[in-house]
């Protein structure tokens, strides 16, 4: 038996837990591959056109699961992940978008309900109750995958706190990278001279086909990056303080969140919002953000990226603005000394 | 105070309100292609159509000299909210501090709400407050009555346009009733001007009736959806729309236990298509859809902003209610740049093949009905 993991939209920050989950059941994950030309197309194809590219994209990898011979496709119903607040709404209607759209594959869906107080999935396990039933599995052994996944999980949290960007805290914490190599790269990055702070959700940044790769263009111009996941929970809610409550969904608030600690944290030079064309939250929490650069006097660039994006633009835009603080910081320190 | 309010449908009904609670209302003018530029000049790119609208709307309103803004964060967890932060961070950054109210279901925060509430109530004794919120909620349910009237008469007028005038002159004498006794007679003599109205006589089997669904705000605002009940009318179909002030408020204002089974029974039908509510009104929609086929409806017409998160949720349904009910559903969505003229040749185009579909079921009603008799007649 084969569980199939679209790697799109919150693979990107529950992989690890879900791939340690499914086999310490005993049962065989396939991951669909990086984006590509194929998947965007099944998406595009299988979506109405006004919808998000993420939303576009899971579709595509869905399809690609099933033609890669998936008995199971793992497609989970997020609802919430905290007290009084609620995901997107098309988090919340996915799987019914798949399931009405698609009904040769209805019955082969696992759509566990994912309603928890935390980001740990595994705090409410009744939430798998479906996976018992659907794939036969004792509730006692349910319990332990959890318990193992949750481990797993956490310790991938404690990478990316650690300032690495995602693939890398997933490998370390799934053990395919090791950790000792890893430190020397972290020191490394600390002697670049600017840093940006970047807005965008997981599964756009770290999918290189949506995001253009935008990360590696920065790293190879020697830019420092922080996102919002390496930035600690605890911090990011007291920037929410005082802030009226549930006002966007759980991941947007997130980003809104760093947006504020990049804003006051001095050694952030800058900051880019990467946004998917037609994404309601970001249009809201971005207009918020930019009218606030003033107020805090460090720039901030929108990127917008659809499934027509193009490279050299999106090339040109980020050198004239990393050009653009590097000078600024010139200045800067010369004033100040 | 000087208050004003976002502009949606009879808008009469919340000016009288505030009137009786002793504020000054500066009425916002109805949208205009002016109010939209406004509101997309200031709003953000991707920000939904309604925020764009009302933007302008406020704009204009606080031209007019309005400090206050009554508002509603409206139910669900989509908007819950945040157009008023957006739109007061805007407003501020353009040099403009109004104050905002913003009324939330009653029973999702009640502090605020009767916070609200005492703030607006200002110096007004209580039993006047309540005088006011009987005739109020007396006056929606009335309003309602008549413009579903409104909404089927005006497929047959003989005279083009007489049943909107009508309809518009009924608002200003409700706007003008203060009491009990005014009210009834407003009502009264409004049945009779649309009873008095020259119609064509068309065979009940023959009558088109299309229901209207979709997001609140495109849905009751004719001034953003093409005046689309008006088109739909003058295409000869009957219309009825998924919502009605007198539904919002008995959902959002009334506890539970009044009268909410109407929009249990919606909810109750959308369970199979989705199971939850994701936001906004996308699971009114997909139930009120699948309402309007179980009733015997020609078609649907489905109102959405431009990317509305939920809406694009039912959008993506649709074609499987479609698939079970047989039900022809057309939808439409709704921005700055939607193109009128291509819009209107769809829903021409719609409806005709609604009609062309109801003939066809005529024909095959009458061959059943002969099939039903010629088996009565062979066992008899
Ligand atoms: S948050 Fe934005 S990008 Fe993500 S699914 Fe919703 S609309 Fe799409
Ligand atoms: S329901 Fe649609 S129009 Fe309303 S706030 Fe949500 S996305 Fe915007």
């Amino acid at each position: 038996m084969i569980v199939g993991i679209p790697r799109a939209l919150l693979y990107h920050y529950y992989y690890p837990f879900w791939k340690t989950y499914f086999e310490e059941l005993g049962i065989e994950v396939m991951v669909s591959p990086p984006t590509n030309k194929v998947v965007m197309d099944l998406g595009v194809k299988a979506s109405v056109p006004e919808i998000c590219v993420p939303i576009k994209v899971y579709l595509g990898h869905v399809l690609e699961l099933v033609n890669m011979g998936a008995d199971w496709i793992f497609v989970p119903r997020f609802v919430s992940i905290q007290k009084g607040q609620f995901f997107c709404p098309k988090f919340m209607g996915l799987p019914d978008m798949i399931r009405h759209s698609f009904p040769h594959i209805a019955s082969r869906l696992l759509i566990p309900a994912i309603e928890s107080t935390t980001d740990d999935l595994a705090t409410s396990p009744k939430q798998y109750r479906e996976i018992e039933e659907k794939l036969g599995i004792s509730t006692a052994a349910n319990k332990r995958a959890l318990k193992k996944a949750e481990t797993v999980w956490i310790d991938f949290r404690r990478w990316s706190l650690k300032g690495y960007e995602i693939p890398d805290a997933m490998a370390l914490a799934l053990g395919t990278k090791n950790p000792q190599q890893e430190a020397a790269t972290i020191i490394e990055h600390q002697q670049d001279e600017i840093t940006l702070g970047v807005l965008g959700y997981v599964y756009n940044l770290y999918d290189s086909m949506i995001s253009l790769d935008i990360l590696s263009r920065l790293r190879e111009m020697n830019v420092k990056v922080k996102t919002f996941e390496m930035i600690p929970e605890r911090m990011l809610k007291e920037r929410l303080i005082g802030m009226p409550k549930t006002m966007f969904w759980t991941f947007s608030d997130k980003l809104f969140a760093a947006g504020y600690h990049f804003y006051n944290e001095e050694s952030i030079d800058g900051l880019i919002h990467v946004t998917a064309f037609g994404c309601g939250p970001d249009s809201m929490l971005g207009k918020l953000l930019e009218l606030d650069s003033v107020k805090y006097q460090k720039p901030f660039m929108t990127v917008r990226i659809d499934e027509h994006s193009g490279e050299n633009h999106l090339q040109t835009r980020i050198e004239a603005y990393v050009d653009m603080l590097r000078r600024k910081k010139q200045l800067n320190t010369q004033r100040g000394a | 105070m000087k208050v004003s309010f976002p502009y949606m449908g009879t808008t009469v009904v919340y000016k009288k309100l505030l009137e009786m609670l002793g504020h000054e209302v500066i009425m916002p003018p109805k949208p205009t292609q002016k109010t939209i530029n406004l509101g997309v000049k200031y709003s953000p790119e991707f920000a939904c159509f309604p925020l764009k609208v009302i933007m302008g709307s406020y704009f204009e309103a606080i031209d007019k000299g309005a400090e206050v803004i009554i508002t509603s964060g409206g139910h669900g967890p989509c908007r819950a909210g945040f157009y008023e932060r957006v739109h007061r961070r805007i407003l501020e950054a353009e040099g403009h501090f109004v104050d905002f109210i913003v009324f939330d279901s009653m029973f999702r925060d009640r502090k605020t709400f009767i916070e609200n509430v005492k703030r607006l109530k200002g110096k007004t004794p209580l039993h006047k407050v309540i005088h006011a919120l009987w005739m109020v909620y007396d006056m929606i349910g009335k309003l309602d009555k008549l413009e579903m009237e409104v909404q089927r008469i005006r497929a047959y007028e003989v005279n083009r346009g007489e049943t909107t005038r009508i309809w518009e002159h009924i608002q200003k004498m409700f706007d003008k009733a203060y009491t009990r006794g005014a009210l009834r007679n407003a009502y009264d003599k409004g049945r009779k001007m649309l009873a008095a109205i020259e119609l064509h006589s068309v065979e009940e089997e023959n009558r088109i009736r299309i229901g209207i669904v979709g997001e609140i705000y495109v849905v009751m605002e004719d001034s953003i959806n093409m005046k689309m009940e008006q088109l739909l009318n003058s295409l000869g179909a009957e219309v009825e729309r998924s919502q009605y002030l007198s539904q919002w408020v008995t959902y959002n204002m009334l506890p539970k236990w009044i009268n909410w089974s109407h929009e249990k029974h919606i909810l109750k039908l959308s369970d199979p298509y989705l199971p939850i509510q994701i936001g906004g009104h996308a699971k009114q929609s997909v139930g009120q859809i699948v309402d309007y086929s179980r009733r015997g409806f020609d078609g649907v017409v489905h109102l959405m902003p431009f990317g509305c998160l939920p809406e694009l949720v039912s959008q993506s349904i649709i074609p499987k209610i479609n698939e079970d009910f047989g039900i022809p559903v057309l939808t439409i969505s709704l921005d700055e740049q939607a193109g009128i003229a291509n819009n209107q040749t769809r829903v021409e185009a719609f409806i005709d093949l609604v009609k062309s579909k109801h003939k066809e079921r005529l024909s095959q009603g009458e061959k059943n009905i002969n099939k039903s008799t010629q088996h009565v007649t062979t066992t008899g």
